[in-house]
């Protein structure tokens, strides 16, 4: 079969750019836990205060410099309402709903996850910088949303 | 219907070389338009790669 010469250019950069960002995907899976998430946490939306780990929020140091941070959302803020670490600290984030949908976002950071009702959610970041770290809904969850955050202090 | 049958064909694949057809379309057009495609693709591709790098 002959196939044109541009169109053999064409198709070898198609497939080398493929080649390249399925590579630098598998690679980061593995090399920075870059990953979709895996297990599947449920939990009753009504029993939240009751239902571990959601009966005692708040941040739990579990390792060197390293918390889990159990958060419930609710309309319209979040439980516990203001946290503290050090620098350097990894955070690793267990968030549930006990009413409607609701947004989990650290701007500046790569969290940003929905917080559903009955679904518990994750996500992990390490607080490199000091400052105020805005936590805020993105997703509208009633006539006060715009209210809806807190602050985690890194210093 | 004589003259036209002595005529060598363009076309006839016994007389042409098997790598290098006569009609060979121009591609330039369509390697252009795959390419800044291509291009685009591989831009959006790398900011949200340095997005995600730079925020991690």
């Amino acid at each position: 079969m002959h196939v044109h010469r541009l169109e053999k250019i064409w198709l070898t950069f198609g497939i080398a750019m493929l080649a390249v960002f399925l590579t630098v995907l598998g690679l980061m899976t593995f090399s920075m836990g870059i990953a979709p998430p895996t297990g599947h946490a449920q939990l009753d939306p009504t029993k939240v205060n009751e239902t571990a780990p959601f009966d005692n929020p708040g941040l739990h140091e579990v390792g060197d410099g390293v918390y889990e941070a159990v958060m419930t959302a609710f309309t319209f803020g979040y439980n516990p309402p203001n946290m503290e670490v050090p620098v350097g600290s990894t955070v690793h984030f267990t968030v549930t709903s006990s009413d409607v949908v609701h947004g989990f976002e650290i701007p500046g950071t790569n969290i940003n996850m929905m917080v559903v009702p009955g679904e518990v959610n994750h996500a992990s970041h390490t607080f490199d910088k000091p400052g105020e770290y805005l936590v805020l809904c993105n997703e509208y969850c009633g006539i006060a949303h715009e209210m809806m955050m807190t602050k985690i202090i890194v210093k | 219907m004589a003259t036209e049958a002595k005529t060598p064909s363009k076309t006839n694949p016994a007389t042409e070389p098997a790598n290098e057809p006569a009609n060979e379309p121009s591609l330039k057009g369509t390697f252009a338009s795959v390419m800044l495609l291509g291009g685009f693709i591989l831009a959006s591709w790398l900011g949200a790669f340095i997005l995600f790098m730079v925020k991690n």
